[in-house]
């Protein structure tokens, strides 16, 4: 079981990912061959700081309406995104750095963050389902990685709980099977968003930038 | 090519079928980096329902959500240029076979519940930009003639004329010099010169056919502060219609034959600048998008009137006085000068000197909800119904401000907003910005008070 579970920790493991990596150079390979549309214009403002401003759009939602209005998504947004950082750290520090899993605070704290990440989870699937409008654009993957995630945030409660709950190895087994999985899964399914994300923001913050769009100030370049 | 073959290739002999075969190439050829961009970042988290005036207008209505509306070219794209969604069309909403597209129902989506006013765009997490998409579906449509009928007809009108209105050289003639006889007759004088096509002028003016055509009033003012400010311009006899359907449609060519109309006059009679009359889109088109459509690299500065109105209040070339405007005003921004043009403290500082009850409506700026009459919804009469249903939002947010006066600085939104504050029956009317300025105006002493 144990040389089961080292051959999944590591072999498997550095396996997905590698895989992961080449299906998102793939990915990235596959969007820049599309040409990118040409500005002609003079500028109205600079394009740098607005680039960096939408790359970090993310970290502030003071300047998304949506998110302002109702800072409870923003909130279940970060944690359900911690929850992500959360699980992936763990597919390493288990196999490569157990030993802070020694320090209770370190592990109460990766516990909380997956466990309101799970719950998060599970609110994003009932909304999913329940509001008409979200059942409508919703596909088969955006379902399917909803669920995935969840169940993987709730795998990784196991596995970082295995000492004290004294499991044993079945739920790192589990956790790093999903891990595997998670890898394999993700190029081809909509989590690959963050991929996409600063490709995107760059554009449209380029674009913002170029015309001085929303920066407040008069334009006196033209 | 096979006579009996459609250009699809499509050999069914079905004409349904074989136009909505032709959308995978047309899609393929315009699709350009940004826009595949924005096709494959959705996460459909919905959040853009909560920014739509159609969505929360209409909250019962799931088929408002603007990644809905997105997601009828993009599922196209994803069955056509994305290799995941070859092979699994299903799985990742790529749908059915294009073939199967009710363009019809394409049509309606894309041109009659979307008007391209970009806010989910900027209240998206991720930066997807569905108005983008929406252009490039109406595009599409455009190329195989699956258009609402008054948007064919002006395009026809611009690709036939020169200008959207059918506006004849001689009635373009005939009413710049009734404007300038009224001019005149205002100022006092005699010596105002409109010209037409003179070379050397600090700048060349073009504006929207319904000032020639309809309503003089805007260029009736703009030949005011020109002339008072002494300033030496002229109007092209070909590219004065600054006015791009092209932008609406969705037809980039369309976009570079009316802008690349006015560059080459521009260019032809050696101005040092372009200069549009108060219009959104055409604002738009001239500044920004159009250089991009024609191929043409900017070389000269271009502006909107208020930029440059802006610039004589500054030097004191043209001077106002903001009590004879006493009535309480709010300022629309239309969102093809703030969202996609960044031009949105130029008319606050203007109105600020004409008038004395200036007040903000909120949401403002490149916030503010959309006139609810933009991308050419006002020639697409099928669908005002919807327009103005939705058209509350916008109702709701000018009557909270309690002003007198919206001001605006595009003649759509003039009329968008003129049509929604008849039908929701608001006591307040609406102008633009250079009539407010033109009431503030103060002549010189030779011109009389």
């Amino acid at each position: 079981m144990n040389e089961f579970l080292g051959i999944i920790q590591h072999e498997l493991h550095m396996a997905a990912l590698a895989f992961m990596g080449i299906a998102y150079i793939l990915r990235i390979i596959w969007l820049l061959n599309f040409s990118a549309a040409r500005e002609r214009t003079l500028p109205a403002g600079q394009p740098a700081g607005a680039v960096v401003s939408s790359l970090l759009a993310v970290a502030k939602p003071w300047t998304r309406e949506g998110s302002s209005r109702n800072p409870v998504f923003y909130i279940q947004f970060v944690l359900f995104h911690l929850g992500a950082a959360a699980a992936i750290s763990l597919t390493f520090f288990i196999p490569y750095r157990p030993e802070l899993l020694k320090y209770e605070f370190f592990v109460r704290t990766l516990q909380i963050i997956l466990g309101a990440a799970f719950a998060v989870g599970l609110h994003r699937l009932y909304r999913r389902m329940a509001e008409p409008s979200l059942r409508l654009i919703s596909t088969p993957d955006d379902y399917f990685a909803l669920i995935m995630m969840t169940v993987f945030y709730a795998a990784g409660i196991g596995a970082i709980s295995v000492n004290s709950l004294m499991m044993g190895n079945g739920p790192l087994l589990v956790f790093f099977l999903m891990a595997a999985f998670f890898h394999f899964y993700v190029p081809f399914s909509k989590i690959i968003h963050y991929l996409y994300y600063p490709f995107t923001r760059y554009y449209l913050g380029k674009t913002m930038g170029h015309r001085n769009i929303g920066n407040g100030r008069i334009s006196s370049l033209s | 090519m096979n006579a009996n073959t459609h250009p699809s290739g499509n050999r069914s002999g079905d004409p349904a079928l074989a136009t909505a075969g032709r959308i995978p190439a047309l899609l393929r050829a315009r699709i350009n980096r940004q826009t595949a961009c924005s096709m494959v970042t959705c996460v459909h988290c919905g959040k853009c329902a909560q920014s739509c005036h159609y969505s929360l207008a209409r909250p019962h209505d799931p088929f408002m959500t603007p990644a809905y509306k997105a997601d009828q070219i993009r599922k196209i794209f994803n069955r056509h240029l994305d290799w995941l969604g070859r092979v699994f069309p299903r799985w990742v909403g790529a749908g059915g076979k294009t073939e199967e597209t009710d363009l019809s129902h394409l049509k309606d989506i894309v041109f009659g519940t979307c008007s391209g006013c970009r806010r989910c765009t900027f209240n998206c997490p991720m930066g997807v930009d569905n108005a983008a998409l929406i252009r490039l579906a109406r595009g599409i449509l455009m190329e195989v003639g699956v258009v609402p009928q008054g948007m064919s007809n002006v395009c026809r009108n611009q690709w036939e004329m020169g200008n959207q209105m059918r506006v004849t050289e001689e009635d373009f003639i005939d009413s710049l010099s009734w404007v300038r006889d009224e001019v005149q007759y205002e100022l006092g004088v005699d010596d105002v010169e409109i010209g037409v096509d003179k070379e050397d002028c600090d700048f060349i003016y073009a504006v929207n056919p319904r000032e020639v055509k309809y309503d003089p009033r805007s260029l009736i003012n703009a030949a005011k502060f020109f002339y008072l400010a002494g300033e030496s311009w002229t109007l092209p006899r070909n590219g004065w219609d600054q006015t791009n359907f092209g932008l609406f449609s969705g037809d980039d060519r369309l976009g570079a034959f009316m802008a690349g109309n006015l560059y080459q006059a521009a260019a032809r009679l050696r101005a040092k600048r372009i200069v549009v009359s108060e219009c959104g889109h055409g604002y738009r088109s001239v500044r920004w998008e159009g250089y991009n459509w024609a191929k043409h690299n900017q070389q000269i500065p271009t502006e909107s009137v208020i930029e440059t109105i802006m610039r004589y209040l500054r030097a004191g070339r043209i001077k106002v006085d903001r009590s004879r405007n006493t009535a309480s005003v709010t300022f629309h921004d239309s969102c093809n000068v703030a969202r996609y043009s960044g031009l949105v403290e130029e008319p606050r500082w203007i109105l600020k000197q004409v008038c004395s009850d200036f007040r903000e409506m909120h949401p403002n700026r490149t916030d503010n909800y959309c006139c609810t009459g933009g991308s050419g919804l006002l020639v697409m009469p099928e669908y005002r119904a919807l327009r103005l249903e939705v058209a509350k939002i916008k109702a709701e947010q000018l009557k909270a401000t309690g002003a007198d006066i919206v001001c605006t600085m595009c003649h759509n939104c003039r009329d968008g907003l003129g049509d929604l504050i008849s039908h929701y029956q608001l006591d307040m009317k609406v102008v633009q910005i250079m009539d407010l300025v033109a009431n503030a105006l103060i002549l010189p002493e030779k011109h009389g008070s």
